[in-house]
């Protein structure tokens, strides 16, 4: 199998660090470059759990830029779910003695995409202010993204465990919005699929089994990250971000559905809200395809496939 | 060029020049590149008045050439605002000059043409990368003045969070608070185009200085602003100077239309008034630092600024570093203009007044 050249721009975070995980592990996949940005924590602290993570899985020869740390135009909002490091549950990780690129993410993700020969696939898992950053500092490159895969926004269904608005659009709604008037084809991977991927006791039995330093690692997080979900929502932790990363390996895992999207960025209740125009009621061709059936059996058997040596 | 005297390299003013190249910019350019009390570490384009940032970038790098300052970097920065506003709207600026062409025909050629190639490529770094290289090099030394769209500024504030600490002062073009806005009644054209961008920059905390249409786009200043008499004193004072011959041929039309359709006793000097700040703080008056803020939302009122005079019930607000100008003296600044431009002279001898 020929692995594809992939870079992946991320906010670890622990279902980040599951994504890491399953990118460096999965044969399909060569991870040319990991860039950070603020969201799940700051951006000093997903910097040095991105580097932490790598260097422990055997992947300190990826190279790592850090990115932004603040969104384009609004206050830094942190994520919630993973602790105040950004990263909590695995004290043991070593600190990584790996270097960081001397570039900024925005240059380093240009720098890359520039020398590609040909088109490259991008997988996003944070706010997007990199992205948002390369739309408006580095146009000549965007021909060079094949697609972007991005976990973010809502769409079709709201409950009791699914907010109107996703996190992610949530913290940089104004980058979300340049890159998708950008013309870069961006999959939105959001809530109405990622929440069907819940790690609950059968999944946590498998991952029991895989008795390995990294199953035991990936377990030691799952029981933190989900602390917040349990006891808000009553459910396991969802795995959002390696949902995302799956698609590379595995498109089929979810089914798409293109629209126009637009997000809005004056709401009261909804700011940072993602709205669909599924019936083409604007006019405007669709900017995105929007996730919404997910296949989680074959998601998680892909998942422990990835953990096993 | 008159002898250094007073103004040794040392105290001269450091300025990174940003700007948008509409008519007045490049007036600026030419008064930053002749001042000598600056020195024009580079200039930084960015997308705004004058249309698409190829055009902006190379009617600086001419205008360098015209001025004989090829040694002076131009490097090309953002090609779209942050968020920017409805098409319509942004092309709006553009669509008023065609409006004009059935009033001035012919003469209009004059007015923002179409840029011919230039002799020089623009700088290979990104405006963005140009500021903060040339800012971090020099901490507390570089003077940011920025006469358009604050995209590269808030851009450079949003990848190097030691940029705002590191400039010596902002010097703005922008906003409006006593005077109606060019754009909608409340907003002007450099905050509207990008007040995401601007909003970054003033909630910064550095020194700045902020340059509203107040003291160059109202007639109470009308004596900062350019007019046929200034055209005849350049032509007076000149005998071989190149860049008086090109402001004499092209700036009527300008000083028409901003007569016409802002009915202005003269051309505003808007980004000229905002350089010369640089060096001479004291050609306008100023409040005391205050935080001025800008509305995002909406469209009636996006782009205003609204400065935090007074107290208020209601918390809110944020640094208090912005000083806004009040008033102007408009005839010493006028005469620091004609002045700086009679440097381009080339028959050698000095200028008359």
């Amino acid at each position: 199998m020929t692995a594809e050249p992939i870079l992946y721009d991320c906010d670890p975070g622990h279902d980040d660090a599951i994504a890491l995980v399953m990118a460096h592990r999965s044969p399909a996949i060569d991870l040319v470059g990991v860039t950070t940005t603020c969201g799940n924590a700051t951006i000093e602290r997903t910097t040095t759990n991105c580097l932490r993570i790598l260097e422990f899985i055997g992947a300190a020869a990826v190279p790592v830029a850090q990115g932004c740390y603040r969104p384009l135009a609004r206050p830094l909002v942190l994520g919630t779910a993973d602790g105040p490091s950004g990263l909590e549950g695995s004290p043991y990780l070593p600190q990584a003695t790996m270097p960081l690129q001397p570039l900024h993410a925005v240059d380093f993700l240009a720098e890359k995409l520039a020398a590609a020969a040909e088109p490259i696939r991008i997988v996003a898992t944070g706010p997007l202010s990199n992205l948002g950053l390369l739309v408006l500092k580095h146009p000549e490159v965007l021909p060079k993204i094949r697609e972007l895969i991005w976990m973010g926004g809502v769409f079709y269904r709201q409950s009791e465990i699914i907010t109107p608005t996703e996190f992610n659009a949530f913290c940089d709604p104004e980058a979300l919005r340049l890159v998708l008037a950008s013309g870069v084809p961006i999959k939105m991977v959001g809530l109405d699929v990622t929440m069907q991927v819940l790690v609950e006791a059968p999944q946590y039995e498998e991952l029991g089994r895989i008795d390995t330093p990294l199953g035991r690692l990936v377990v030691d997080w799952l029981k933190f990250y989900e602390k917040l979900h349990r006891n808000s929502m009553g459910v396991g932790g969802a795995l959002h971000d390696p949902l995302a990363l799956a698609l590379v390996i595995d498109p089929t895992l979810v089914r798409f559905r293109p629209a126009h999207v637009g997000v809005d960025l004056s709401g009261t209740y909804a700011f940072g809200a993602t709205v669909a125009d599924f019936w083409n009621e604007r006019g405007e061709p669709p900017n995105a395809e929007i996730a919404n059936e997910v296949d989680a059996d074959r998601f998680f058997a892909l998942l422990y496939d990835l953990l096993r040596d | 060029m008159s002898p250094a005297g007073p103004n040794a390299e040392t105290d001269m003013e450091r300025i990174v020049l940003d700007v948008d190249s509409a008519g007045d910019d490049i007036l600026a350019v030419l008064y930053a590149a002749a001042s000598p009390d600056i020195r024009l570490e580079g200039v930084t384009t960015v997308t705004g008045a004058a249309g698409p940032i190829e055009q902006v970038t190379n009617v600086v790098l001419n205008t360098l050439s015209l001025a004989g300052r090829d040694d002076i970097p131009v490097a090309a920065g953002a090609w779209r605002p942050i968020v920017g506003n409805a098409k319509e709207d942004m092309e709006a600026p553009v669509n008023v000059e065609k409006q004009l062409i059935a009033r001035y025909g012919e003469r209009l050629k004059t007015f923002n043409p179409k840029a011919p190639p230039p002799r020089r490529p623009a700088h290979e770094r990104h405006a963005v990368d140009f500021l903060i290289d040339t800012v971090l090099a020099a901490p507390g030394e570089i003077t940011v003045v920025a006469t358009g769209p604050m995209t590269n500024l808030g851009l450079a504030i949003l990848q190097e969070p030691r940029f705002a600490a590191s400039v010596k002062r902002f010097l703005l073009l922008g906003g409006c608070f006593g005077t109606p806005g060019n754009m909608t009644p409340v907003s002007e054209y450099n905050i509207w185009a990008d007040p995401e961008a601007a909003r970054i920059v003033l909630n910064a905390g550095a020194d700045t200085i902020l340059v509203p249409l107040d003291v160059c786009e109202d007639n109470r200043a009308a004596t900062g602003m350019m007019t046929r008499d200034d055209l005849y004193d350049l032509d007076e004072a000149a005998t071989d100077n190149p860049v008086a011959r090109m402001i004499i041929d092209v700036f009527p039309i300008y000083i028409d239309i901003w007569r016409e359709f802002f009915a202005l006793m003269g051309f505003p000097m808007d980004d000229v008034i905002t350089v010369a700040l640089a060096a001479v703080p004291d050609i306008c008056t100023m409040t005391e630092p205050r935080f001025v803020d800008v509305v995002l939302d909406g469209r009636l009122a996006r782009g205003q600024t609204v400065a935090y005079h007074g107290r208020q019930i209601l918390p809110g607000g944020g640094p208090a570093t912005t000083r806004v100008c009040t008033g102007i003296d408009g005839r010493r600044f006028m005469r620091m203009f004609k002045d700086a431009i009679a440097r381009y002279e080339r028959s050698g001898g000095e200028p008359s007044r």
